[in-house]
């Protein structure tokens, strides 16, 4: 089966830093409008130096990079875009980010199932990335599932 | 912080607009996710889905925004979800969040919650949970 060939691939890296216009795009779409990802101020109450990311910001270093894209990531696991469903997203948080830091994304499938069921079956990967700053420390794990129906 | 958190404590939900079509593709542009579905009914009519649906990370995103109302940004530790349904233009989607574990470590505190989204039927987008520092 060629889906669980994928167990262990290693996406291309990917970089590029955090832009405050970025971060504003991201939460006027989603409708946050909470301070501290556009005002310097609110934001150092907050404890932080600068504005900050919202929760799911690191979407947008994983799309905007100019390395991968839904097309090319579904081309290099093999998957038929129109089957394919985010299904699980995990985001742990180990250190501040803020507008300026240079991320560096490095994806890793860690693992892939196959799943039949009397509904059509699915292929089911799992990917870590793992986002690194400029002084090389790790400030954020993403976790996800991305399923292929047959 | 000074607040007190306890386990089976529910915070208050949080109500977001609608949906729209308009937010759909300002957030296929914030993000970078261009995948049709989202965008161009007719490839949602092919993919099975009966039309063009939101990004599961717009939703995820808009729990994101209610538990950092609930606990300080700086806090939150981990979100972990799950899409588990289908969100269309015009859904309106509520998040409710419960404290299910207080686990204490000398001075730290660190509260696990669950957190569900769902819209104005009551069916389930996203199910998962955080954890946050207090």
């Amino acid at each position: 089966m060629a889906a669980l060939d994928k167990k262990g691939l290693e996406f291309e890296k990917y970089s590029m830093p955090v832009e405050r216009g970025k971060i504003k795009e991201l939460v006027d779409a989603i409708g946050d409008r909470n301070p501290i990802y556009f005002d310097p101020g609110a934001a150092k109450l907050a404890g932080y130096r600068d504005i900050t990311i919202p929760p799911t910001f690191m979407q947008v270093i994983d799309m905007w990079s100019g390395v991968h894209d839904f097309d090319s990531k579904c081309k290099k696991l093999g998957m038929n875009p129109l089957k394919v469903l985010h299904g699980e997203q995990e985001y742990e948080y180990l250190e501040d980010i803020y507008p300026g830091d240079q991320i560096t994304g490095a994806t890793k499938v860690t693992d892939v199932s196959v799943r039949t069921g009397s509904s059509g079956g699915m292929n089911i990967f799992r990917l870590e990335t793992s986002y690194t700053n400029q002084h090389g420390q790790l400030v954020m794990i993403s976790r996800s599932s991305i399923i292929e129906r047959h | 912080m000074g607040a007190v958190f306890s386990a089976g404590d529910t915070f208050a939900e949080y109500k977001k607009a609608p949906v729209s079509r308009l937010q759909l593709a300002r957030f296929a542009g914030a993000s970078g996710d261009f995948n049709p579905l989202h965008l161009f009914s007719g490839v949602g009519e092919k993919a099975g889905t009966g039309g063009v649906i939101a990004h599961g990370m717009l939703v995820m995103g808009m729990v994101g925004e209610a538990i950092t109302r609930w606990v300080p940004r700086k806090a939150l530790k981990k979100i972990s979800v799950r899409f588990t349904g289908m969100t269309f233009p015009g859904d309106e989607i509520t998040v409710s969040g419960r404290i299910t574990e207080v686990l204490k470590n000398g001075e730290e505190t660190r509260i696990v919650c669950e957190v569900t989204a769902k819209d104005q039927k009551g069916q389930v987008k996203i199910s998962g949970s955080f954890e946050a520092l207090v």
